[in-house]
């Protein structure tokens, strides 16, 4: 293999890596990164003496084609998060956003217990009037409180009768809008976008990790 | 070994005030005229020393411009492939020109809180 059969394979087999590790983003915006990706690394080796090594440092300065991917990801997915109102895009969201710190786990926890609450509740209403006796909410003889089918259902009573579906498809549906502005809120201040938090703190407050401070 | 833990940690924070001035100078780069990603590092780096790793700046153009803070276009160039060009839209602008006169007041202000740092004088 010549030397510069050795770089093309290089940078097709970085570019590989690339769209295989990009998966969840959307075909158009892959096709625009990679052709993207390419033209900085044609023009970063252009016209260097030492071909390999040039390709060798732009791969470095690119990070691992999955490094990569994962900037792209984040970056995208908090954006169009931001604005959504779909609970699978802020759950998967903030599932990613969780691998990377403190705050995304909490955003994680939030998300999952405020939609898993949403749904079975939801779950409840649909299957009460197939099981008008079973499916209720259940006080017990210690005031204890709880929604579905009961445990012990001879020392509890239901407490909301012909009530239960209409309030329990409002908290349902509480629980779902609350959760979901809640991450919102959250994924909002995530973001580096005004430039008043940019005064207040968040000039200082980036993860540092991606800077090259040395000089080129 | 003192010496040391006292660089890195000089290193750390000049990394992080750094980065936190990145987004404002992708804007700033682009206020005169339209660039691709290897000219707004070259910018970046020849203007103001600040070397981001082009990792970095891939994504937040692609996120800048989600935002509508930023268009882009592919062109045609006698290097035998096409460059993506980005430029400023018009919210791109106001917002480089928010930043831009945030981060003057600010460091304004405290270029009067550095000044007798600066000197070295004691009390």
């Amino acid at each position: 293999m010549t030397s510069a059969q050795l770089m093309d394979a290089r940078i097709e087999n970085y570019l590989s890596r690339l769209e295989t590790a990009m998966r969840g983003i959307s075909a158009r915006d892959q096709e625009d990164i990679l052709r993207e990706i390419r033209a900085h690394i044609l023009d970063s080796v252009a016209g260097s003496a030492n071909g390999e090594a040039a390709v060798d440092r732009v791969l470095g300065l690119l990070g691992t084609p999955e490094e990569l991917a994962g900037r792209y990801r984040t970056e995208c997915q908090l954006t169009r998060a931001s604005r959504s109102f779909s609970p699978w895009l802020l759950l998967s969201t903030c599932w990613g956003w969780a691998k990377l710190g403190v705050k995304g786990t909490l955003a994680f926890l939030v998300a999952l217990f405020g939609y898993a609450t949403a749904l079975g509740l939801t779950v409840a209403v649909f299957l009460k009037p197939f099981m008008p006796s079973k499916i209720g909410t259940w006080v017990g003889p210690e005031g204890f409180v709880a929604v579905g089918v009961p445990a012990h259902p001879e020392v509890m009573h239901e407490l909301l009768g012909n009530y239960f579906v209409p309030v329990m498809a409002v908290v349902a549906f509480g629980f779902a809008i609350g959760t979901t502005h809640a991450l919102r809120w959250m994924i909002r201040k995530r973001l580096p976008r005004q430039h008043s938090e940019m005064t207040k703190s968040g000039a200082i407050s980036l993860e540092a990790s991606s800077i090259a401070i040395s000089k080129r | 070994m003192v010496n040391n833990s006292n660089g890195d940690r000089g290193q750390h924070w000049e990394a992080q005030l750094r980065k936190g001035c990145l987004e404002m100078a992708i804007l700033a780069s682009l206020w005169q005229t339209r660039l691709y990603g290897l000219e707004i590092l070259r910018e970046l780096s020849e203007k103001s020393e600040l070397d981001i790793a082009e990792g970095t700046l891939y994504p937040i153009l692609s996120r800048l411009k989600s935002e509508g803070l930023l268009e882009s276009e592919w062109v045609e160039a006698e290097a035998g492939h096409p460059r993506k060009y980005y430029w400023l839209t018009t919210p791109g602008r106001r917002r480089a020109r928010e930043m831009a006169g945030a981060w003057s007041e600010f460091a304004g202000k405290l270029a009067l809180l550095l000044r007798p740092v600066v000197g070295g004088k004691e009390r």
